[in-house]
């Protein structure tokens, strides 16, 4: 287990230096500079060379680079180019406020998504069935931006004014103390992934519960609740904690566009306007983040599906010395 | 160059959203008269303290104003606001010594007079008596002369260094505690002009930007970048206490997303609202569409160094190749008028005695017939660096059609547009807000201008600028302007087809938001003028 860990994170970090390497050599190639980016056409020479100096642009992209990766590795992800203050200080906040709707998303949302899987696996043909298949193909076809924009009409502008249609979270407030901002900006995300969850859980659930074990517990005569949560649903949790973990790491990306909508001031739209001012430190911080997430995400569930398979959980043990057996038993509860 | 900021600003625009503006465009403009004439009552902004509709608006409480346009680079600096959230940010917290008005007119300010001393090069400012800043400290001639001194500091110049270089760090003089004389070194009959851009406001001598304090009617209580940032009202306020209590200035990006937050009620004020929204908007009997007329003006570029447009003829032909009220009704959505390929709209000597252009396909074609140039194609470099240019673009090329000439769109971002080969592209476009006259020479006509896309070089227009610069009688300088636009609208290298409307909205709530022929949003973004009425 600690080594397939230990390799597993050392690909993690080596994929990571790939997406930061690559990332700054994509803002290279983007057309113009922060500089021109923050002036704009009030730019004259006299300004822009004075504030290039200031923002160290005249200084070769070697060197730009090296400045920048030597401070990340001490743990300094820079200066923001725009906002002339450290990133960490630019980003703090946003990036408790994006966690905080992820969070909240996703608390809803999966145990909302294993539900309707497993009932609709349960329900399978019947109307329950029908009507929650139509409901989540039609959600999945459509972007979150529709999604949102769709959600503002109904709850906030036109048909209901119940919710601010745009999140103005007040500064040096935590996320979590202005729930109404968080509400539709939640529920986006939330309807974006339940359906692929949903579907997964099902598809998965319909396969174990055709398995022969299950219909030997029927004819034990076992609750059907029994049968589905004690027997069915443990064999068919792999496939969809590997659906939940690509899930919240699709959320923590697709975070983008639902806080671009709503104006939520978390990581997502901070990323939007880093690009826009070329503001490479913010952009690198924030690509290098997401990254992490979907690496780490990637890893849990990996861990997790072989915690909850057996048969991958004995090829670990057989694959291991006696001596390591020990600390094995402790690292696995059960 | 422009009054506010570019090239970052993408405002791009959906084919969906051209049919919407386009099928709007004739109900916002049959509604435009009265609304123009229904909120016209608070006062033309001549006089310091407008009354009318005023007695109408209650005392107290909070304007949310929700703008575009801003992010972390968001700053409180005087004399550098990057984005238009800084623009309208500086208009609360500052003052300068002279003012365009509402009107696009000069007026005092901080000054009661800026008189010329002899010359064009000599100028005497002499300060209201009595004026504090927001901490109790006199607005006197230390503060002046500091000021001009931060635009002026080589390691971070203003926005307004470059107009300002002939005065030197040793051309000011304080003759008295409010009056400063300015020597310059190069003469300006438009000094005044100068000094009243909003970009260089007053501050004292210890002016520290954590803790920013200025003249304006509205003091500085918190401000995070890209987000938001509050005033308090400054009851001391030369022209007026503001009738408002406080002024919340929220970053609000996204266009819908400014209009949704406006219909819902979360501000009470938005700059830029989309063309295609206006008939929402006033459908919606919780909003009010503020509509200016302004100079604002969106050039086609012709560079007059290269062929093919070096040929005057190629250049004149282009210009009559356009049907101007087409580009306003299509790529404008009715929010424009019709212009003249001339610039400096409300200057005083602007020349209205040109006649016209129009549409004249046949005369066109013999020009270009003339210049070997009957089938002649070329490239134009356009972006959605700002509302209606991709469109305008669009139209153009429709249009050139009729006259054999083929124009090959070429779609950038406005950082490719401003990029490396900006000054550089033979056919393109720019956005230009509104400017008196030799402003706007000096920036982008001269040989020596920074932004002379179209490489206009005329000695004759270049010994009428100068001579205008050094005439103090406004009736002969006007005379020079009227000989300068001959020059133009006969060999000039923009094609100007329309003045472009500045459009924002406001909740029914509040009242007192004039409309501004500047092009500044939200009536010169005058909140001390705006108060609620319920």
């Amino acid at each position: 287990m600690t080594r397939l860990l230990a390799s597993r994170l050392a690909w993690g970090v080596f994929t990571l230096v790939l997406v930061a390497v690559i990332v700054f050599l994509a803002t290279q190639a983007l057309p113009g500079d922060a500089a021109s980016a923050i002036l704009g056409s009030s730019a004259t020479p006299q300004r822009l060379a004075a504030l290039r100096a200031q923002l160290h642009l005249d200084e070769p992209v070697l060197g730009q680079f090296w400045h920048w990766f030597s401070g990340l590795v001490q743990g300094h992800f820079g200066t923001s180019l725009a906002a002339r203050r450290p990133v960490s200080d630019v980003l703090g906040t946003r990036m408790l406020n994006t966690l905080t709707l992820v969070v909240v998303s996703a608390v809803v949302g999966l145990p909302l998504a294993l539900w309707l899987g497993v009932r609709s696996a349960v329900k399978r043909d019947r109307v329950f069935d029908h009507v929650v298949s139509v409901g989540t193909l039609t959600l999945a076809a459509l972007p979150e931006f529709v999604v949102g924009i769709a959600l503002i009409l109904l709850l906030a502008t036109q048909v209901l004014h119940l919710l601010p249609a745009v999140s103005l979270l007040q500064p040096g407030v935590p996320a979590w103390e202005q729930p109404k901002a968080l509400v539709l900006p939640a529920a986006t995300l939330v309807l974006a992934v339940v359906p692929y969850v949903a579907r997964i859980v099902r598809g998965s659930m319909i396969d174990v519960l055709e398995e022969e074990y299950v219909q030997m517990a029927r004819l034990k005569g076992l609750s059907e609740r029994v049968v589905v949560l004690r027997y069915a649903l443990p064999n068919a949790i792999a496939p969809a904690i590997q659906a939940c973990a690509l899930s919240l790491a699709y959320m923590t990306g697709g975070v983008v566009v639902v806080e671009y909508v709503f104006q939520y001031n978390g990581i997502g739209a901070a990323l939007v306007e880093a690009v826009d001012n070329r503001d490479v430190p913010v952009v690198q911080a924030i690509v290098l983040l997401i990254g992490a997430v979907y690496v780490l995400l990637n890893i849990l569930a990996d861990v997790a599906t072989v915690l909850v398979t057996p048969k991958l959980r004995t090829q670990l043990r057989r694959a291991r010395r006696p001596a390591v057996e020990p600390s094995l038993a402790t690292e696995l509860p059960r | 160059m422009d009054s506010r900021k570019a090239g970052t600003d993408d405002r791009g625009l959906t084919r969906r959203d051209m049919l919407q503006r386009a099928i709007a465009g004739g109900v916002a403009l049959s509604g435009a008269g009265g609304l123009i004439a229904a909120c016209g009552g608070s006062g033309s902004g001549t006089s310091p303290n407008p009354g009318g509709s005023a007695a109408t608006i209650k005392r107290g409480g909070t304007l949310r104003v929700g703008l575009g346009g801003g992010s972390t680079a968001d700053t409180l600096d005087p004399h550098n606001p990057l984005t238009d959230p800084d623009i309208s940010r500086t208009f609360q917290l500052y003052d300068t010594l002279a003012i365009n008005n509402t009107n696009d007119q000069l007026e005092m300010g901080l000054a009661q007079s800026i008189e010329p001393a002899g010359s064009a090069k000599e100028w005497v400012v002499k300060l209201r008596s009595g004026l504090t800043f927001h901490n109790g400290a006199p607005v006197n001639a230390d503060a002046v002369i500091a000021s001009v001194r931060r635009i002026l500091n080589p390691k971070s110049p203003g926005r307004g260094s470059a107009a300002l270089a002939s005065v030197g760090s040793n051309g000011m003089k304080k003759v008295d505690d409010l009056t400063v004389r300015f020597s310059l070194s190069e003469a300006n009959s438009e000094f005044p002009r100068v000094l009243a851009e909003y970009y260089n406001g007053i501050v004292p001598p210890d002016f520290d930007l954590a803790h920013p304090i200025g003249s304006g009617p509205f003091k500085f209580k918190n401000f995070t970048a890209g987000e938001q940032s509050e005033f308090v009202a400054f009851s001391d306020y030369y022209r007026g206490a503001p009738k408002l209590d406080a002024v919340v200035i929220i970053d609000l990006t996204e266009d819908s997303a400014r209009v949704n937050a406006l219909q819902g009620g979360q501000v009470d004020a938005i700059n830029d609202l989309p063309f295609s929204q206006i008939p929402a908007v006033k459908s919606s009997g919780t909003g009010a569409v503020l509509q200016a007329d302004t100079g604002n003006w969106v050039p086609f570029t012709m560079r007059c160094d290269v062929p093919p447009f070096n040929d005057p003829d190629v250049r004149m032909a282009m210009r009559l190749i356009v049907d101007r009220p087409q580009v306003v009704g299509q790529a404008f959505g009715g929010q424009a008028q019709v212009a003249n390929d001339l610039f400096g709209r409300y200057d005083p000597g602007y020349n209205s005695e040109l006649p016209q252009r129009t549409q004249d396909i046949d005369q066109a074609k013999s020009l270009l017939a003339k210049a070997g140039k009957s089938d002649l194609t070329v490239q134009l470099t356009t972006s959605n660096a700002t509302i209606g240019m991709v469109e305008e673009a669009q139209v153009l090329a429709q249009q050139a059609k009729a006259a054999g000439v083929t124009i090959n769109l070429r779609q950038v971002t406005s950082n490719v547009l401003y990029g490396s080969g900006y000054l550089k592209w033979p056919f393109a476009q720019n956005y230009w807000y509104t400017r008196y006259y030799l402003g706007q020479v000096v920036e982008s006509t001269l040989p020596t201008s920074g932004n002379n896309e179209a490489h206009f070089d005329d000695k004759r227009y270049v010994s009428l600028y100068q001579q205008a610069l050094a005439e103090l009688d406004e009736g002969r300088r006007n005379d020079l302007i009227h000989e300068m636009q001959k020059i133009e609208w006969n060999t000039g290298g923009y094609i100007i087809a329309s003045f472009n409307n500045q459009v924002d909205a406001y909740s029914t709530k509040v009242a007192g938001f004039v409309p501004a022929k500047t092009g500044v949003p939200l009536g010169n973004y005058g909140f001390h003028l705006v108060g609620f009425t319920a």
